[in-house]
């Protein structure tokens, strides 16, 4: 009969036994090794390391960069160093660039049969059709304009041309005269400012300590929305302090639009033709030269357009859309091609879903720090989503003409044109274009390039002209990269810091009454936005702080003064 | 000879762009921040803080510091209070390398930092579908739990010894490479090199009479030098003034 | 005695569980994709290890060759064996990646520098893989469900014997990621 105590030897001996193989350690480590795989934690990709080269539509400055990647994937971005525009800059939206095709709140869908049809509809129906364009001068803005050529009545829209479409040579300024401007903060080319800094004294106007003010040489700190004020002042003679800083020239006198004290002052104290300089774009094919003209959105004629096209993919200009909406006819059809519900899809009946950087070819126009022409691509680093429509492409077909290889062409034109040089991010040489053929050239700009124009020596002195102001003059616009997508990556700069304001939240002085975090609304005639309030004592009371986004843009823009209230 | 790679940053060049940060981001594989994080609870290896003069508007000055692991060369204190050795300090580079895979979450090592530079994983890292076919091969993603800080971007060095390796450098000698953020800064404040080779900017720059180290006076002797040439930045960091006597005080 | 002997069996059951049915039941074989025969492409085709294990211009490892490597040689049938065919068949036609078993993978937090070891250590291959190359077959890949590592991957505790005795032994960053 088997007893308990048998039971107990024969347990004990297979356990003193187990202890003596390798099963019960072998169990340990690898419980221990279990454990580790954690399950969600995802592993990289493994592969080849290599480099591929584009430069960025972020912004209009289109700095170079080098992308690091895992076979065909990009992992890292960086820039070019030695490049003579960006010196090897990149911004922050830059660096994170890569993670936009994956972003949780990008446009991926939309009813494009129905664009098209209504779009059909409203030509046919004898409409007029206009397309505006955000960031002009690209070789899709051409595309636009040839088709707008070949549409009856169509019109090429743009945002008004910011100094009239001259360029600044910041490497010529000694004294730099800012009225708000963020020009160490994300202005023109981050890389060539940096690069200028050393050479001139910046005199920053601006309410609050901005990035840009706190890095300035002299901050003057102004009343809420009295920047321009200050300016009127400074023209009468005013402040001999700032008169006197003024006579060590050459002076570039910056402003956040053409307001006539801007450009008065910069008429009186010579920048024109020094500081700021007439610029000539990149040529373009002679077959292209009978396209529609560039018409200001405001010049087009109240009520006309029946189709509105909006390109919106290269994030720039964002004109409010209570002004722009003044120019559509009563039954007007108007499409939004971009890549954000944020932007004009808030507006448009039908949104069609676009590529996002670095997905898509395109190019990228000089920024306004650059007094040379320049050409550039963004190359495509990895295949546009399923889905998205390039707008190019579609307004091409539309109007039925043959856009497919405008890019190559341009580079054809600027080819023949023999001027300017080629510098190539591979090995920072720069060839001069008479010595390249076409495809060599194209072969170059596709693999990381970028053409620089000489500077033309018959430039026509630049003219500027004045503008009203559009902008609320109390809500300092802190730019987030236009309308665009940022990284998901971003959250590290407004949630679990506070570098960066996060959209939809505003800073205020202390002083204000409100808390920490509390629940306002951001409030003008146009309308309302919920906003949360982050407390910084180096804004001033009275001045309110905000992250750029279109509806943003939307509130303020046009009016004169914003207030915050509680809710 | 044994390398000591440190930084310097000029806080006067600084511009609060948090470029450093999203790179370091990218570089090291952290997560965008959970819903639930704050400032408190968020991985931001390398932080840039804004200080001020104390003065009200419109006196107010503001300059941008980043602050990252300090790589405390003196008794380090994270190192010194792990149970778990998950913390090491490398002698031939002075890095102070944090192993998340020993870590067990006791976060001892949080308390002891005085510069407050290292991070809890407080939630398992996730990203946007998509988004991890952007991670970087060359650094483990980390579960949570585990207490993570930077290590002078391990993974850039050992990319950089591997090919020191292939191009037949010996292994004695230090390799040169650039951290992510020191790639990034627009402005090119922070500077990275060997603080033993005299030859180095970083070298030369740390000995100016207007760099100054964070919390001197703990002793920690952190490899990180800031430069600055305002008088209340250096007031705030308690900057020793040169000439003012005793530079570090430690017992 | 009776009570000893019921101990004794009780440790001789175990011993056997331990030492021989453990070791059978703990690993799941897979065969690899393709029959591979390393001592073929040594002999006829005279090629070295490091015709297909090859290093990058940046010092790092291809390890594992992909089908680019093997459809160089391969694009047509070279010989007349079945795996050849199969291999040709299924992975150099289609343009599929094989999804070979990786004997020695680590975890995802340890660096390995092939280049370190291999250029500057001097060490051979068969030092830390085993003779595979003269073999006529590939071993069969035994994995361990419960770590997700195969038999013959090498412990930390193989690494740094070596590393002990050849005295590099410094930092845990040296093998880290």
């Amino acid at each position: 009969m088997t007893t308990r105590r048998d039971l107990f030897k024969i347990t004990g001996g297979a356990a003193v036994g187990a202890l003596l193989t390798p099963a019960p350690w072998r169990m340990i480590t690898d419980g221990a090794l279990w454990s580790e795989n954690w399950p969600g934690i995802p592993r990289p990709a493994r592969g080849e390391i290599r480099a591929k080269f584009t430069n960025c539509t972020l912004c209009p400055a289109g700095c170079a960069m080098k992308a690091r990647c895992v076979g065909d994937q990009p992992i890292s971005l960086a820039g070019v160093a030695g490049h003579p525009l960006s010196h090897g800059a990149l911004c922050p939206f830059g660096i994170a660039g890569h993670h936009l095709p994956y972003h949780p709140e990008r446009l991926l869908s939309g009813a494009v049969e129905d664009a098209a049809a209504a779009i059909k509809k409203g030509i046919g129906e004898g409409g007029r059709i206009a397309v505006f364009d955000t960031r002009p001068g690209r070789t899709a803005s051409w595309t636009y304009r040839r088709a707008m050529a070949s549409l009856p009545g169509g019109l090429y829209l743009r945002p008004q041309a910011a100094l009239n479409g001259n360029a600044v040579d910041l490497s010529a300024a000694r004294t730099v005269l800012s009225f708000g401007v963020p020009l160490l903060d994300g202005w023109g080319t981050p890389g060539n400012v940096i690069q200028a800094r050393g050479n001139f004294r910046l005199i920053q106007v601006e309410a609050i300590e901005s990035r840009t003010a706190a890095m300035a040489d002299l901050w003057l700190p102004t009343n809420a929305g009295e920047e321009r004020a200050m300016a009127s002042i400074i023209l009468n003679g005013g402040m001999d302090h700032i008169a006197r800083e003024l006579e060590n020239g050459p002076v570039l006198v910056l402003g956040p639009e053409d307001w006539p004290e801007i450009v008065e002052l910069n008429r009186k104290y010579g920048a024109l033709g020094r500081t700021i300089v007439s610029r000539r774009d990149a040529p373009v094919p002679d077959t292209w030269k009978d396209a529609a003209p560039e018409m200001e959105w405001a010049d087009a004629a109240e009520g006309s357009i029946r189709v509105l096209l909006i390109d919106e993919t290269a994030p720039g200009a964002y004109v409010p859309w209570h002004s722009l909406e003044t120019k559509l006819s009563r039954d007007a059809v108007v499409v939004a091609f971009t890549a954000t519900r944020d932007g004009y899809a808030r507006h448009a009946q039908f949104s069609i879903p676009t590529a996002v950087f670095p997905e898509a070819l395109d190019d990228i126009p000089a920024a306004v720090d650059s007094p040379a022409g320049v050409f550039r691509l963004s190359t495509s680093l990895v295949p546009p989503a399923a889905g998205t429509i390039d707008p190019a492409m579609f307004i091409a077909r539309l109007a039925g003409i043959d856009a497919a290889s405008a890019l190559r062409d341009r580079a054809g034109a600027i080819c023949r044109s023999a001027r300017g040089n080629v510098f190539h991010y591979a090995d920072s040489k720069s060839t001069p274009m008479k010595e390249m053929k076409a495809d060599a050239f194209w072969k170059s700009l596709n693999e990381g390039a970028c053409w620089i124009d000489d500077l033309d020596p018959k430039a026509p002195a630049p003219k500027l002209v004045a503008r009203a102001a559009t902008r609320a003059s109390n809500v300092s616009l802190v730019e987030t990269c236009g309308a665009g997508l940022v990284s998901p990556l971003f959250s590290k700069l407004h949630e679990e810091s506070h570098v960066r304001l996060a959209r939809h939240e505003i800073a205020l002085n202390p002083a204000g009454g409100f808390h920490d975090g509390e629940r306002v609304a951001l409030q003008t005639d146009c309308g309302r936005i919920a906003m949360t309030v982050l407390l910084d004592p180096s804004i001033p009371p009275g001045s309110i702080q905000a992250a750029t986004g279109a509806d943003v843009l939307d509130l303020c823009g046009g009016v004169t003064g914003a207030k915050v209230v509680r809710i | 000879m044994n390398a000591r790679y440190g930084m310097t940053i000029d806080i006067d060049r600084c511009n609060g762009c948090g470029a450093c940060m999203v790179a370091c981001a990218v570089e090291n594989n952290i997560p965008p921040a959970h819903a639930g994080a704050n400032d408190r609870k968020g991985l931001t290896w390398i932080r840039v803080y804004k200080v001020d003069n104390g003065k009200e508007y419109p006196e107010r000055r503001s300059a941008f510091v980043p602050v990252l692991c300090q790589q405390c060369g003196n008794e380090t204190p994270c190192a010194h209070v792990c149970p778990q050795q998950a913390v090491d300090v490398d002698p031939k580079t002075g890095v102070v390398g944090q192993m998340p895979e020993r870590c067990l979450g006791c976060r001892y090592c949080m308390a002891a930092c005085p510069y407050h530079a290292r991070y809890f994983n407080w939630w398992d890292p996730a990203w946007p579908k998509g988004m991890e076919k952007t991670l970087n091969p060359s650094v483990a993603p980390r579960m949570r739990g585990v207490v993570e800080k930077c290590n002078f971007c391990h993974g850039r060095w050992h990319e950089a010894r591997q090919r020191a390796a292939a191009g037949g450098l010996a292994a004695s000698e230090p390799v040169d490479y650039v951290p992510a953020c020191v790639e990034a800064c627009p402005a090119g404040a922070i500077r990275f090199g060997n603080l033993n080779d005299a030859t180095t900017e970083v070298a030369r720059k740390s000995k100016e009479p207007d760099s100054f180290r964070l919390l001197e006076k703990l002793g920690t002797d952190p490899k990180i030098y800031y430069h600055s040439k305002r008088d209340w930045v250096k007031t705030i960091a308690e900057a020793p003034r040169p000439g003012a006597g005793k530079e570090n005080v430690r017992g | 005695m009776r009570g000893t002997i019921l101990f004794l069996a009780g440790l001789t059951a175990a011993l056997g569980a331990g030492w021989i049915a453990f070791p059978k039941v703990l690993y799941r074989h897979s065969p690899q994709p393709v029959d591979f025969s390393h001592k073929v492409h040594a002999e006829k085709a005279g090629q070295k290890c490091e015709d297909c294990h090859a290093f990058r211009d940046d010092g790092s490892f291809a390890g594992i060759p992909s089908l680019e490597k093997c459809s160089g040689c391969h694009a047509a049938a070279m010989g007349t064996t079945a795996a050849e065919k199969n291999f040709i068949e299924h992975y150099v036609i289609p343009n599929r990646e094989p999804e070979w078993h990786d004997y020695a993978q680590q975890p995802e937090n340890v660096w390995f520098s092939h280049a370190t070891h291999v250029k500057r250590a001097s060490m051979k291959c068969e030092t830390c893989h085993g003779n595979i190359g003269a073999a006529g077959t590939l071993p069969a890949y035994r994995l361990d469900p419960v770590s997700g590592y195969s038999r013959d991957v090498m412990s930390m505790d193989a690494c740094v014997n070596c590393h002990r005795q050849k005295g590099s032994e410094h930092s845990c960053l040296d093998c880290h990621k």
